[in-house]
């Protein structure tokens, strides 16, 4: 028997020609809560998924136990004891919360399902650790998110899980259910179950870890004992200092404001938030999971709906039914998840282009076939797009262009304020580049832009002005050059509410 | 690479579009030695007149569903409705006008029905529009005792049926001049017109169309009543070439129709519906099934060989341009 449960070494893993990870150690303890922190890209769910068997590792030893694991499946890791308790819920949203506890392990009588029992032992089981009752039929999906982490993890306990690992189990729970969902995990840690506890949130981290390990773009950053160390400590330790060229600079200047929005409050998302944008301002908005910012874009492109607040667009006030209205008022939007929404890949280079413009190159429903192309070839040849002609697939250009052709779908509506939702994400650094010519392009001719991004360095080195958001709210204004990464991490993470009033 | 696969004929993926265009003369070759009649001026214009015209009617309009990402499994519904108003109001004694106006408009309240089920409640449109053919199919029988057809007992209206469905113009069926209107029209706004715009992102990506601004409900509505007016002329002539209203005749078409849009879709290079695919893809099932009959085989072994055509040939298809890749 060994003291070590996990203990990973010298792992590695490349995507392709990109090193995700590179020479990382892991070793949690038995009995003991182990930390996985870092900044997005750092490396945290790459390594998760290799232990889970969803990545295949490049290089490098596991050991579950003092056991070497040669080639790791997700059912063979369940056999060896190690539960995943994923962030978006694993769960059958159609099963009961008594057949999700017991989910493919379920009593039997012969070839029989014990459906008595089962019941009778989910209540049982999650009445021991937990302290409260759940009615064993509720379906899972009408179970509040507190209530499935713990059929979550009542299910790794019915399957005399030796390991857990909970990937940000606090995103979606109040205040209140992570006090007492801390309580279960320091219980079950005194069972000597050993767990690895994944958090963006430092002040969790601290609370509730004996050990944590640091992760800096793909590598060990350096392990640190919480009792001993302090969240500036740690951060200081994930932030990497390096930003060479990667941000070019801008010239726009700015004017008068073009986006306002008081008060804005959309229940159980965000409350009494206040946006303003002006002309030529690059205007970020930073947040981690859950923080309310990407549902705040949301509203404003009338994708959703604000219950209250003043919404302002070029001095109108305004409240959009649908994305038809806000693209006719003069909002663009180049969304996060860009092979859903931002380009239909199936289609050419020129009809994701003309497509939200395609109206005003028309005569009485008719398409001006020549007026659409002289805007289109205008259009690649101005963001630079890199495709033989119009008619190329939008599947077969690199991800930077395909962002192109976004903006340039935008830039043909004349749209006078930008939202950027997270625009960088996913893509490689020399993509990340373009993207930001082309926002300080956009900011140059005038553009108001709202910059959401997960990507704090990016935010603090693009944006005019920071707003940054925690739990729904606005906790920290700032002005270029007055906060820095570490800093903001500490703000957007809840371990510091610096608000600072921007003259 | 990307350069030859585009530029020659003679690229596997080239090959693959022409698939239905092999098939189709396989047919015509096929059946022209194996039977005496098949290739007979008569032969052809009876299938082109009686087969071809309606089903292609019926098929432009699914052909407008499936290009904007849906299906329409209600099609015999909006036939069905069309022809039963427009007998109805004949057999009371209404002016012929009147009656063909009704039709379309029955046909056009099926459209909007399914507008409403997919953008006020939405429902998926395979699951909306299967409701609307169970609740069509009902109303039908409800209408008629159980499923009496509705014929006239006057001769008043013979004239009107006769200039409809059994009259020349230029030498050509009138059947196919409305089938050559409907195909122009259909065209102009699948492939001229902004609205096509709006229906070619709906079908590549519906999210992508919301986020640009695209007015999505409103253009699904239209998608849906175009489709059930098409199908509501398609009724007309039915009924008209029939002289009586039968009630759940247009069911037929409903397989036909989404089975020739789909053999069409292999005519183009990115496997989207068009105007043309689909005219072809009924010809050639329209003939299939012809020359099936003129062997000798009846009705079921028929659907079997149509089922078999389609498997060939968009198995060929795909199958072709996967290798390509």
């Amino acid at each position: 028997m060994s003291d070590i449960a996990i203990d990973m070494r010298g792992i590695s893993k490349q995507f392709g020609p990109v090193k995700a990870l590179e020479n990382v150690d892991l070793q949690v303890r038995k009995g003991s809560v182990h930390g996985i922190v870092g900044a997005n890209g750092a490396g945290k769910s790459t390594i998760i998924k290799i232990l889970a068997g969803i990545y295949r590792l490049s290089d490098g030893e596991v050991e579950i136990d003092g056991k070497p694991i040669d080639t790791i499946t997700p059912a063979s890791i369940e056999k060896e004891g190690v539960h995943f308790i994923h962030q978006d819920r694993l769960l059958v949203p159609t099963a009961t919360a008594s057949e999700a506890v017991f989910l493919n392990n379920e009593p039997r009588v012969g070839p029989f399902l014990n459906a008595r029992r089962m019941k009778r032992e989910a209540v049982e089981l999650i009445k021991k650790h937990f302290q409260v009752e759940i009615d064993p039929d509720t379906l899972v999906r009408d179970l509040s998110a507190a209530q499935q982490k713990i059929v979550q993890i009542s299910r790794a306990l019915a399957n005399k899980a030796k390991v857990l690992v909970l990937d940000e189990p606090t995103a979606a729970l109040v205040a209140a259910e992570v006090t007492s969902l801390f309580g279960v995990l320091r219980a079950l840690r005194d069972d000597n179950i050993a767990i690895v506890f994944i958090s963006h949130y430092m002040q969790e981290i601290m609370d509730i870890c004996d050990d944590v390990t640091i992760l800096r773009n793909g590598e060990n950053a350096g392990n640190v004992v919480p009792a001993e160390s302090s969240i500036e400590e740690i951060v200081a330790l994930m932030v990497n200092r390096d930003t060479s060229e990667m941000y070019p600079r801008r010239t726009a200047e700015i004017g008068e404001p073009v986006l306002q929005l008081e008060n804005g409050t959309r229940v159980g998302h965000f409350e009494n938030v206040d946006v303003e944008v002006h002309k030529g301002e690059v205007l970020g908005l930073t947040g981690l999971l859950g923080s309310g910012d990407k549902q705040l874009l949301k509203c404003m492109f009338g994708l959703d709906q604000f219950d209250a607040g003043t919404f302002t667009l070029n001095g109108n006030r305004r409240q959009f039914g649908s994305p038809a209205e806000a693209v006719k008022a003069g909002l663009a939007m180049i969304p996060e998840d860009r092979r859903a929404h931002g380009v239909a890949v199936d289609l050419s280079v020129s009809d994701n282009i003309s497509i939200a413009s395609i109206n005003s190159h028309s005569n009485n429903g008719y398409v001006d076939t020549k007026s659409e192309a002289n805007m289109v070839n205008g259009l690649i040849a101005e963001l630079g797009v890199k495709t033989p002609d119009r008619f190329l697939p939008v599947r077969n250009l690199s991800g930077g262009n395909q962002q192109k052709v976004v903006v340039a779908k935008w830039l043909s509506c004349e749209s006078s304020v930008y939202l950027l939702d997270d625009p960088t994400v996913a893509v490689d650094v020399g993509a990340k580049v373009e993207i930001y010519n082309l926002i300080n392009r956009l900011a140059g001719e005038g553009k108001g832009i709202i910059f959401v991004s997960s990507d704090l360095e990016e935010t603090v080195e693009m944006c005019d002005r920071i707003l940054v958001m925690y739990r729904g709210r606005i906790v920290g204004k700032y002005q270029r050059g007055e906060i820095d990464s570490d800093q903001l991490l500490a703000v957007a993470s809840g371990a510091s509410t610096d608000i600072r009033e921007v003259p | 690479m990307m350069e030859d696969v585009r530029h020659s004929i003679f690229s596997l993926d080239a090959l693959s579009n022409y698939i239905v265009l092999f098939a189709f003369a396989a047919v015509m070759i096929i059946f022209s030695v194996t039977t005496a009649n098949f290739l007979s001026l008569e032969n052809i214009y009876n299938v082109i007149a009686n087969k071809v015209v309606l089903l292609a009617i019926v098929s432009l309009g699914m052909t407008i569903v499936i290009a904007a990402g849906g299906i329409d499994l209600s099609v015999g519904v909006s036939v069905d409705m069309s022809a039963l108003v427009f007998f109805s109001l004949l057999a009371a004694g209404f002016s012929a006008p009147l009656g063909v106006f009704a039709g379309l408009f029955a046909a056009f309240t099926v459209g909007a029905f399914n507008a409403f089920l997919i953008n006020k409640l939405r429902i998926d449109a395979f699951l909306a529009t299967l409701g609307v053919l169970f609740i069509g199919s009902s109303v039908q029988r409800l209408a008629t005792n159980g499923g009496t057809p509705i014929t006239l007992t006057t001769q008043e209206y013979a004239p009107v049926f006769q200039v409809i469905s059994d009259s020349q113009l230029l030498g050509l069926p009138t059947p196919v001049w409305i089938l050559a209107l409907c195909s122009i029209a259909v065209f102009l706004l699948l492939h001229k017109m902004v609205f096509g715009r709006y229906v070619a992102a709906l079908g590549a990506k519906p999210g992508v169309a919301l986020y640009s601004g695209v007015r999505v409900p409103r253009e699904l509505s239209k998608v849906f009543i175009y489709c059930a007016v098409l199908c509501g002329i398609a009724g007309i002539l039915l009924s008209s070439q029939v002289k009586s209203y039968i009630p759940l005749s247009g069911d037929a078409f409903l397989l036909d129709a989404i089975g020739a849009t789909f053999i069409g879709t292999a005519m183009t290079s990115d496997r989207r519906p068009t105007v043309v695919g689909t005219l072809m893809g009924v010809c050639l099932l329209a003939f299939m099934r012809n020359g099936l009959l003129l062997v000798g085989w009846n009705f079921f072994w028929q659907q079997v060989g149509i089922g078999v055509l389609i498997f060939v040939v968009l198995a060929f298809s795909f199958g072709l341009r996967k290798r390509e890749e």
